[in-house]
C-alpha cells in the first residue's frame, strides 16, 4: 500500500481518496468471497488444461503458418490456430449442427471447465447458475459467409440459420441451451478487454450474492475476414514491412502482433458454495479494477496512467503481488505503456515482480483473457510461471522483470491479469493464492 | 451499502425525433416513425419499411473529416450523448473524469460501414477505404464517446443485440456499485444495415406494413435505428452538484430462457423469472408496479410469451397495469432499443404520461392486457419497469422509480 501511495502522489492522475471505501474492503460482512474451481481451455497449444499447462511451461508456441485460407496476398503469414478438434466429444449432437466454429469452441471450453470443476448441474438451482462471455469479434466468419451470400444472391441468399448464429450473443445462448443455464446471461464485446469484463461482471455478481456459480471467460476465432481486417488496419507483424514476422512482447525488435484464437472458461463460485460441495479451489478472485484511456480510437494507453489505475483499483495488498500476466502484445505502444504502469504502481518493488506475456505462445486475440486467466490460476496453484518466449533482447523501455526463455518456479501469494484494449478500456484482475498465506 | 443511482441526463436520436423533447412529444402524440427505407435500396426485399432516422444533418454536429471517420451508428451515439451530457450539466460542472465511464449496448454497430468496405472489396472495386474497417469492432461507438469527452472511468460494450442497451444499464449500475465510478454514460446506439435487415427478413419476422404489437393482425417487427443515452449518477454525487434528477434506477435483472436460439420460451417462464429477479433486486413488490414498457416486438411469439410472463408475475392485476409498446412508433432499434425505451420509461415517470401502443385495433385473445391502445394516458406513476428480450432468450428487465429524495 505504501508503495502505491508514494507512487501515485507524484503522478498527475492521483487516485481520489474516497475510492478506498467499500471497494477496497475485500471481506466486508456482506460480500461473498469468490473462488475459481474449474478451468476449461481450447487453445492452439492444447485442448484441456493438462496438455495446455504442460506446453505453457515448456514454452511451446502455437504460432505456425496459416492454414485453411490463402494468405499469399498479405505481408503476414502466421497465426496461432487451433488444431483439428472433434467437437462431437464435447457438444450434444442435436445442438452441434446449429453452432458455428466459435460457438463450438466456447461451448466446448465450458464443458471442459464444468468437468474439471466436478459440479453436477442437475443438483444446482439453474436460476442461480449464470454465464458471462466476452468475445471481440465473435462469429466473424459466419457474418462474412452471410454477407457474401447476400451480396451474391440478394435477399433470397440470406440464410436464416447463419443469421441466428451470427449475432454476438449466440455463443452465450448456445452455452445456456446446452447446459440449461438459466441465471445471468450476458455477452461483452469490447476488443481486448472483452473476456476480462465478462469475468469482472461475474465476480461482482457473485460477491453480491446474485448467483452461486458463473461460467466466465470467452474467446475469439481467427477467421479469414478478421485476418483481412487486422491486416488492412496495419496491426499485424510485420506492421510496417520491417523485420521478421514474430510475436515477442517487450523485445526491442518486435514489430506488431500475430493473431491467435481460442477460448478459456473459468468456473467462478462463491466460497460457501465451493466449500459445501468440497470443491477443489485453484485460486481466489479478489479484485477487479477498470479504467479508460483516451489516446485515440486505435491507440493503447501510451503513458500507462490508466493501466496503472486499473491495477491499483484491483489490488488490495500491493506487497502480496508476485506476478503479472501482462497484456503486452508485441506492439511498442502497449509493451511500453504497460511497463510504465507497472513501475508507477509498484515503484522499486517492480523489479521483484515476475512479468510474463502468454501472448508470446498464443498470439494476440481479443478474447484471450479467458485462457490467460486459466493459466494464471494454474500458476498460483502450482507455483510456476510460463515464459515469454520469442523475446530475447528487452526493449530498454520495457525494463521489467520479464520471465524469458524458460518457465520459472515462483511461489506467489497473488498475481494480476492485465488487459488493455486499443481505444482504451483497461481491466486488471487480482487473483490470490487459496488459501492465502 | 448499496448506492442509490439516479438518472441525470437523457439524449435521443430516433425516427420520431432527433432530440429528447421532439421524441417525447411524438410518443405522447402516437406518431408513427416508420416509412420507406432510404439508407440502402430495399427494392429486392419483400418488405421495404423501417423506422429510419431522418432530418438529421451530420454537418450540424461534425466536421467533414469527422463524418468520413464516423459510422452512422457513431454519429447517432455521439449526438445523443452530447444532449444527455450537456443537459446533465456535466460539461459545466467540474468532474473527476477518472470516475466517469461509458457502458453502451451494441447490436449491428457500425456494420453499415463494414458492409460498404466489403461490398467494394468482394465486387473487385479498389475504392474501399480501410478506414471503414475501424467500425469492425462493436466497441467503436463506446470508445468514440469516451474519447470525445476524455472520460477515463470503466468502459465496456454489451453485445446481446436486442437486449444490449438494457443490459448496459445493469452493467453501468454495477460499475457505480463497485465504487469505480460516480457517473456512467449508458444506453446504446445502432443504425440500419443490410445484414440485420436481411437477417430478420430471412427469419420471416418483419411486418411489411406497420408495427402492431399485441394486435391480432401483427406480422412481425419493423427494424428501427437511433440512439438512447442516459447518464446514471450516484445520488450523493448528483445532489452535491445540484444536478437535474429525472428518475431513480432501482435495479435490474438479467437471465436466460435456455430454450431456443431465436424463439422465446412460449409459456413466459423466462419473462416471469427476469421480472421477478429485477423486482427483488430493486426491493419492489409486484403490487407496486404502475406501468410497463413492454419489449413488444409484434412478432407472433414474443407478444404471447411476454403477455403470459406478465400475467404470471402480476396475476389478475396484470390487466390493470397500463403497458406501452413504443416499438409501434420507433421500430425495433436492436442495440439501442433498450436505451431508447429506458429514456421513454424515465419520461413516463417524470411526466405522468404513458405513451400508447399505436396501430392497435384487433385484440388477440392470447394478448389480453391493457396495452394503452392508440392514445397516451395521464396517470400518476411511481414505479415503472422496462422489458427487453433478445435472441436466445437473453432477458433483461429494468426497474425505475419516480424520484423523491426520501
Amino acid at each position: 500500500m505504501e508503495v502505491y501511495n508514494k507512487t501515485f502522489r507524484n503522478t498527475p492522475n492521483s487516485l481520489p481518496g474516497r475510492q478506498a471505501g467499500e471497494l477496497q474492503t475485500p471481506n466486508s460482512p456482506k460480500a461473498h468471497r469468490v473462488v475459481i474451481t474449474g478451468l476449461g481451455v481450447i487453445s492452439s497449444i492444447g485442448v484441456g488444461i493438462e496438455v495446455f499447462w504442460k506446453n505453457c511451461l515448456q514454452g511451446i508456441s502455437g504460432i505456425k503458418p496459416i492454414q485453411g485460407f490463402d494468405v499469399s496476398s498479405y505481408r503476414s503469414r502466421l497465426g496461432g490456430q487451433l488444431p483439428e478438434i472433434d467437437f462431437k466429444a464435447f457438444v450434444k449432437p442435436a445442438n452441434l449442427r446449429r453452432m458455428d466454429r466459435i460457438g463450438k469452441m466456447v461451448v466446448s471450453s465450458v464443458r471442459l471447465a464444468l468437468d474439471d470443476s466436478g459440479l453436477n448441474l442437475s443438483e444446482e438451482d439453474s436460476s442461480r447458475v449464470g454465464i458471462s462471455i466476452g468475445t471481440g469479434l465473435g462469429s466473424s466468419d459466419t457474418v462474412d459467409q452471410f454477407f457474401r451470400s447476400l451480396l451474391k444472391e440478394g435477399p433470397i441468399g440470406a440464410a436464416p440459420l447463419l443469421f441466428q448464429t451470427a449475432v454476438p450473443n449466440a455463443i452465450t445462448s448456445h452455452c445456456a441451451i446446452e447446459y440449461g443455464i438459466k441465471g445471468v446471461n450476458i455477452t461483452f464485446s469490447h476488443k481486448e478487454s472483452s473476456t476480462e469484463m465478462a469475468m469482472t461482471f461475474a465476480y461482482h455478481l457473485l460477491r453480491e450474492g446474485k448467483a452461486d456459480v458463473i461460467f466466465a471467460g470467452g474467446g475469439d476465432e481467427l477467421s479469414e475476414p478478421l485476418y483481412h481486417v487486422y491486416s488492412m488496419l496495419g496491426a499485424l507483424s510485420p506492421g510496417k514491412g520491417r523485420g521478421a514476422e514474430e510475436m515477442k512482447p517487450f523485445d526491442q525488435d518486435r514489430n506488431g502482433i500475430v493473431l491467435g484464437e481460442g477460448s478459456g472458461i473459468l468456473v467462478l463460485e462463491t466460497l460457501e458454495h465451493a466449500k459445501k460441495r468440497e470443491a477443489r479451489i485453484y485460486a481466489e478472485m479478489a479484485g477487479a479494477g477498470l479504467s479508460g484511456s483516451t489516446d485515440g480510437l486505435l491507440r493503447y494507453d501510451l503513458k500507462g496512467d490508466s493501466i496503472a489505475r486499473a491495477m491499483s483499483l484491483a489490488v488490495k495488498d500491493f506487497q502480496a503481488v508476485d506476478y503479472i500476466s501482462a497484456a503486452a502484445n508485441s506492439t511498442p505502444d502497449l509493451d511500453r505503456g504497460e511497463t510504465l504502469a507497472i513501475k508507477k504502481v509498484f515503484g522499486e518493488r517492480a523489479k521483484e515482480i515476475s512479468v510474463s506475456s502468454l501472448k508470446s505462445l498464443l498470439g494476440e486475440f481479443d478474447g484471450s483473457g479467458g485462457i490467460r486467466a486459466c493459466a494464471l490460476a494454474l500458476s498460483l496453484h502450482h507455483g510456476m510461471i510460463p515464459p515469454t518466449i520469442g523475446t530475447k533482447h528487452l526493449d530498454p523501455q520495457c525494463d521489467v522483470n520479464v520471465v524469458l526463455g524458460q518457465s520459472k518456479r515462483n511461489e506467489m501469494r497473488s498475481a494480476l491479469l492485465n488487459s488493455c484494449s486499443n481505444g482504451g478500456s483497461n481491466i486488471s484482475l487480482w487473483i490470490k493464492q487459496y488459501p492465502f498465506s | 451499502m448499496r448506492k442509490r443511482v439516479v438518472i441525470t441526463g437523457l439524449g435521443v436520436v430516433s425516427a420520431v425525433g432527433n432530440h429528447l423533447s421532439e421524441f417525447w412529444n411524438s410518443l405522447v402524440e402516437g406518431k408513427d416513425g416508420i416509412k420507406e427505407i432510404t439508407v440502402f435500396d430495399p427494392s429486392a426485399y419483400r418488405t421495404k419499411i423501417a423506422a429510419e432516422v431522418s432530418h438529421l444533418d451530420p454537418e450540424a454536429y461534425f466536421s467533414k473529416k469527422e463524418i468520413r471517420r464516423l459510422s452512422r451508428c457513431d454519429q447517432f451515439g455521439l449526438i445523443a450523448f452530447r444532449e444527455a451530457w450537456t443537459s446533465a450539466g456535466l460539461e459545466r460542472d467540474s468532474l473527476d473524469k477518472e470516475r466517469a465511464g461509458v457502458v453502451l449496448g451494441a447490436g449491428s454497430g457500425g456494420i453499415l460501414s463494414v458492409e460498404k468496405y466489403f461490398r467494394g472489396f468482394y465486387q473487385g472495386q479498389k475504392k474501399s477505404s480501410p478506414s471503414l474497417l475501424i467500425s469492425y469492432s462493436l466497441a467503436t461507438t463506446t470508445d468514440h464517446i469516451a474519447i470525445e469527452s476524455d472520460l477515463k472511468g470503466p468502459r465496456t460494450t454489451t453485445a446481446t443485440v436486442c437486449s444490449s442497451s438494457s443490459a448496459s444499464l445493469g452493467v453501468a449500475f454495477e460499475m457505480i456499485q463497485m465504487g469505480l465510478a460516480d457517473v456512467m454514460v449508458t444506453g446504446g446506439s445502432d443504425s440500419l444495415c443490410e445484414v440485420s435487415y436481411s437477417g430478420f427478413s430471412s427469419l420471416k419476422l418483419v411486418d411489411p406494413e406497420s408495427c402492431k404489437p399485441f394486435d391480432k393482425r401483427r406480422q412481425g417487427l419493423v427494424i428501427g435505428e437511433g440512439a438512447g443515452i442516459l447518464i446514471l449518477e450516484e445520488l450523493e454525487h448528483a445532489l452535491e452538484r445540484d444536478a437535474p434528477i429525472h428518475a431513480e434506477f432501482l435495479g435490474y435483472g438479467i437471465c436466460a430462457d435456455a430454450y431456443h436460439l431465436t424463439a422465446p420460451e412460449p409459456n413466459g417462464e423466462g419473462v416471469e423469472r427476469v421480472i421477478r429477479i429485477a423486482l427483488a433486486d430493486a426491493g419492489v413488490s409486484p403490487e407496486e408496479v404502475d406501468t410497463i414498457n413492454a419489449h413488444g416486438t409484434a412478432t407472433l411469439f414474443n407478444d404471447i410469451a411476454e403477455t403470459r410472463g406478465m400475467k404470471r408475475v402480476f396475476g389478475e392485476r396484470a390487466r390493470e397495469i397500463p403497458i406501452s409498446g413504443i416499438k409501434s412508433m420507433v421500430g425495433h432499434c436492436l442495440g439501442s432499443a433498450g436505451g431508447i425505451e429506458a429514456v421513454a420509461t424515465v419520461m413516463t415517470l417524470k411526466t405522468g404520461t404513458i405513451p400508447p401502443t399505436i396501430h392497435y385495433e384487433v385484440p388477440d385473445p392470447l394478448c389480453d392486457l391493457n396495452y394503452t391502445p392508440n392514445r397516451s394516458i395521464k396517470k400518476d406513476v411511481r414505479i415503472a419497469i422496462s422489458n427487453s428480450f433478445a435472441f436466445g432468450g437473453n432477458n433483461v428487465c429494468l426497474v425505475f422509480k419516480k424520484f423523491s429524495s426520501e
